[in-house]
């Protein structure tokens, strides 16, 4: 008995689960078809083509709802920011005040200089490019999105190319240069941030004067001078600003006196030509509300 | 799914996309941003299976990419296969468990920062995959704190789908 074969019964058929399991994955894999396509398009022509420009109306469309999003939130930032800064204010107030002496030596100074220099300028008729912040007008934008995770560098902001942004034009806050409008739509526009590996800023250390530094992302995803020869002098705390220079292999896009950041540490090793110098960028990539958008007051400079 | 249940649907993930895009994404927490969009759609696909899931996903992601200006389809694409994931794990052994909404967050958001990563790296961009590791922690715990308030919001909004209603493609073989 034991031994007998049983004739196993047929497994009986679903024919309307099998066609909905069907219809089920012919959903899934056109849906991811549809994805990959799109990807393969925007990633082959980020600033122009159809799909830009509907990505440019639909971003436009969603602007208002973004806009209401950010002003209900707004109180609660408040608040929280509010809280923060109580707890650290003290401490802060300290920092500042000591801060705010040696500043107040070196605006004396500096007044004095730039007197001195402009005196100077004027017996040469020395000509020059336009310089921040004099040549430049600034277009002031609300920031509407910002970078979610660790891969997006850049973030939208509310003004385009109606309010004067043009492509590549340097965006800034008050404390320092945040990066460059790289995708301009008539009412939105997208600024990639210093800390995206595509950015490339000719730097001066405004201390020593070396200028031969270029800033941008390092491996490790912090800020870099990179290019600077053992030999020349950098130390921790110089302030870097923008050079304005133009190099053969980086274009750059900045005008002079932008600043940029603060060195935090140095070092050099035997094997490497180059010195290692990280910065702290003067302007808060994390958290900006608003920026400003260098427009150059003449069209060409 | 009735048509109100595809508005109700369609709109919680449209109000989720933009709060993601213009709020939470500025809220960085030891180098986390709670992911508010990705939690909704959790809930939606645990709650309504995995076409619901990977259509939300899809439209979710095109939002996304959409309002931040971004690379199109490529938040579509890893959502579409989270929600598509999630809704298959709900029509099967997620079904009627407690921990499943929690788990299904826990394990996707590690699975959608991996997919991201990998995407992003396959397309030659910035892919820093030790920011993303350090950052998985932070963003496992922030996205279970919103797991609770958006299940039960979006168990609110969706009545729970009859049994018949969700796929039943558990088929035992032999």
């Amino acid at each position: 008995m034991l031994a007998s074969s049983v004739q196993r019964s047929k497994p009986t058929p679903y024919p309307s689960k099998a066609r909905s399991a069907l219809i089920r994955r012919a959903i899934v894999v056109g849906l991811v078809i549809v994805a990959l396509a799109l990807v393969t398009i925007s990633f082959r022509s980020p600033t122009a083509g159809a799909l830009h420009d509907v990505q440019g109306a639909g971003s436009t469309a969603l602007r208002p709802f973004q806009i209401a999003a950010t002003r209900i939130a707004q109180p609660f930032r408040d608040g929280y920011d509010w809280v923060a800064s109580v707890s650290s204010a003290k401490s802060e107030n300290a920092h500042l005040k000591r801060e705010l002496r040696e500043l107040r030596l070196e605006a004396i100074h500096n007044r004095a200089s730039a007197l001195k220099a402009q005196q100077l300028e004027s017996l040469l008729h020395f000509q020059q490019r336009a310089t921040f912040p004099n040549g430049y007008r600034a277009v002031n934008a609300e920031v509407t999105s910002f970078p979610s995770n660790p891969f997006t560098h850049s973030l939208e902001i509310a003004a385009g190319s109606s309010a004067g942004v043009r492509l590549n034009s340097p965006v800034v806050t008050r404390d320092g240069l945040v990066g460059i409008a790289s995708n301009v739509e008539p009412q939105t526009s997208v600024v990639t941030l210093l800390t995206d590996p595509s950015t490339y800023v000719a730097a001066l250390d405004i201390q020593t004067r070396v200028r031969s530094g270029m800033v941008h992302t390092g491996p490790g995803g912090t800020l870099i001078l990179d290019q600077v020869p053992k030999t020349l002098r950098i130390k921790d705390g110089d302030a870097l600003v923008t050079d304005g220079t133009h190099n053969a292999r980086y274009r750059d896009l900045y005008p002079y006196g932008i600043p940029i950041g603060r060195v935090s540490s140095v070092g050099a090793t035997d094997t490497a030509t180059f010195l290692q110098v990280q910065l702290q960028p003067f302007a808060s990539l994390g958290s900006l509300d608003a920026v400003a958008v260098l427009v150059p007051k003449k069209p060409h400079r | 799914m009735t048509l109100g249940d595809g508005v109700k649907a369609a709109a919680l993930l449209f109000v989720a996309a933009v709060a993601q895009v213009s709020i939470f994404s500025q809220l960085h927490v030891f180098g986390a941003v709670p992911d508010v969009l990705l939690v909704s759609l959790v809930a939606l696909a645990l709650l309504r299976g995995s076409v619901v899931g990977a259509v939300g996903g899809f439209f979710a992601g095109l939002l996304v990419d959409t309002a931040s200006l971004g690379t199109m389809g490529l938040t579509s694409l890893v959502l579409t296969l989270a929600g598509y994931w999630i809704g298959r794990y709900g029509e099967t052994t997620g079904r009627d468990r407690g921990h499943a909404p929690f788990l299904s967050v826990a394990v996707v958001t590690v699975l959608y920062q991996l997919g991201l990563l990998v995407v992003h790296f396959v397309l030659g961009e910035s892919a820093p995959a030790g920011a993303v590791v350090r950052s998985l922690i932070p963003a496992i715990v922030l996205n279970l704190i919103l797991t609770a308030p958006i299940y039960a919001l979006v168990r609110r909004l969706l009545r729970p789908a009859a049994r018949d209603e969700l796929s039943a493609e558990v088929q035992l073989l032999g």
